[in-house]
């Protein structure tokens, strides 16, 4: 493995966001927007609600740490797709560097673009709805470290599938991040979806980061089994990603279908 | 040490079927130190399979490919750091300036000293003023010859370029070739290249590989296999070969 050629990547993918105004929409605008929408919905459901407890900062915090997910995996599986839409697979692929290196450095790069957008949040929330990231406080890392895993994750098992069925597959790259965040209980525990649904959402590592921010808002410590189930599952799942994506690429030269991206 | 490790390429019997269709059938070739070689045949005759086989961008059914000691696909990574690739349809990536593109390049293949690698390779095919150009923004002419450019930045033991002058103009297609042979000369690379223009591939190559039908059909200097097919240059051959291809 190469550091520098690791480096390279993360410098291709920082020219392709200086001049590229639309990627600046996914850290600046998007995460705006989030905040706009579920920051005025928890003050209208607190504004009508009798309960003591206002869901705004539930759904602040949610989506906030969810853009920990999908600024990672969006960060992994565009970096990949900027080779497919600019047809330069085939050159990344006769060069030396190895398929580890290239994920290691998109996904290196999408910790640049989580706290740029984590910075938009941090700055929106409070100035909209005074809300503080830092009253999470340094819970914050665990639950953040299980979410960007499972976004890398995420990301690299749809690389994978783009591989595999091709270009037209790439909608599951924003596609996976609404599946996860309707089975993550971002904003909601998981005995709140249908019942039938649960054991999927039980399963999935990001459902126990959430489960976890709940707790450390409702006043509670950081509870030790979510994040210990999370970390387990954010590396298992990682495993899996790339293992899948392995073989996929297996397939994909097997098959022959470089000739699909050139 | 044998012949088969001083080669900088050496492919063994490769074999690849798309789909019940065999596109290559058997196909040996090996390249020897600053040896220029041509991979020619008809559409069809599996050239670009071959190509991308011997690229490790495509894993031959059977058969082994091993460039420079390095077994592939193993060894892909270690290999490639002695090949450099272009070709007349592949793009650069957008958004990024031809300097930048290629010092990425360079980055990835190791290159110590990026900035003076990328001065020294614009300049030797004469394209300087390119330097500061949106790589999306070339024509499709100069995008090719960036392309040539970023696969001679790291002095790569083996040249492989598919059809790297299809798009270029006649002078510029001359300077290509006369960058070419020079950078060949001087650094002591092999160079393997397909090519539909024939008189090209007589002023380029020294040994000329003949496909037709996923087969080696041919396999000496371009005048030896003219004059084995009854011809006096290449043209006849291909036309011939490519009119059995046809009929078979």
């Amino acid at each position: 493995m190469s550091w520098h050629r690791i480096r390279v990547v993360m410098r291709r993918h920082a020219y392709v966001l200086w001049r590229a105004p639309h990627r600046w929409f996914d850290i600046g605008f998007w995460p705006l927007m989030d905040i706009i929408l579920w920051g005025s919905l928890g003050t209208y459901v607190a504004r009508n609600s009798t309960s003591a407890t206002s869901s705004t900062p539930y759904l602040i915090a949610g989506i906030m740490m969810f853009h920990i997910l999908f600024q990672s995996q969006i960060a992994v599986g565009t970096g990949f797709l900027e080779e497919t839409w600019s047809r330069n697979l085939l050159n990344v692929l006769t060069t030396p560097v190895t398929e580890f290196e290239y994920l290691a450095g998109t996904a290196a790069f999408g910790l640049f673009k989580v706290l740029f957008a984590l910075a938009t949040l941090s700055i929106t929330a409070f100035g909209f709805f005074r809300f503080e990231l830092s009253s999470i406080g340094w819970s914050i890392l665990p639950i953040a470290l299980i979410l960007t895993i499972v976004g890398w994750s995420a990301g690299i098992a749809n690389i994978g599938i783009v591989l595999r069925f091709g270009q037209g597959a790439e909608i599951l790259i924003w596609g996976s991040n609404f599946i996860l965040m309707a089975f993550s209980g971002v904003f909601n525990p998981v005995d709140a979806l249908p019942g039938a649904l649960q054991p999927i959402a039980r399963i999935l590592p990001s459902t126990h980061a959430f489960n976890a921010l709940r707790a450390v808002l409702d006043g509670k410590p950081l509870p030790g089994n979510e994040i210990a189930l999370g970390v387990i599952g954010a590396f298992v799942m990682l495993l899996a990603g790339f293992s899948f994506t392995a073989w996929m690429l297996h397939v994909f030269r097997r098959r022959g279908f470089v000739t699909r991206f050139s | 040490m044998t012949q088969q490790a001083a080669d900088v390429l050496v492919a063994h019997e490769l074999r690849k079927t798309f789909k019940k269709v065999e596109a290559v059938r058997g196909i040996s070739i090996t390249v020897a130190p600053g040896e220029r070689v041509g991979l020619l045949g008809p559409n069809g005759a599996g050239k670009t399979t071959t190509l991308l086989m011997l690229l490790g961008a495509i894993l031959p059914d059977t058969g082994s490919v091993t460039i420079v000691g390095h077994r592939l696909p193993r060894h892909r990574s270690r290999a490639m750091e002695s090949v450099g690739f272009a070709a007349g349809y592949l793009p650069l990536p957008d958004r990024l300036k031809v300097r930048e593109a290629l010092g990425v390049f360079a980055g990835w293949y190791g290159v110590r000293n990026e900035k003076q690698a990328v001065n020294e390779a614009l300049e030797r095919f004469e394209i300087t003023q390119l330097a500061d150009r949106l790589c999306n923004a070339l024509s499709s002419g100069q995008r090719t010859l960036v392309g040539i450019v970023k696969a001679t930045l790291h002095n790569p033991k083996l040249l492989v370029l598919d059809e790297p002058t299809a798009s270029l103009d006649p002078d510029v297609a001359l300077r290509v070739r006369t960058g070419l042979l020079q950078f060949c000369a001087s650094t002591g690379a092999a160079l393997l290249i397909t090519s539909h223009d024939m008189r090209e591939v007589e002023m380029l190559t020294e040994r000329v590989i003949f496909l037709a039908n996923g087969q080696v059909v041919a396999n000496d200097t371009p005048a030896a296999i003219a004059a084995t097919f009854g011809y006096d240059d290449l043209e006849g051959v291909f036309m011939q070969l490519a009119d059995e291809a046809r009929r078979a």
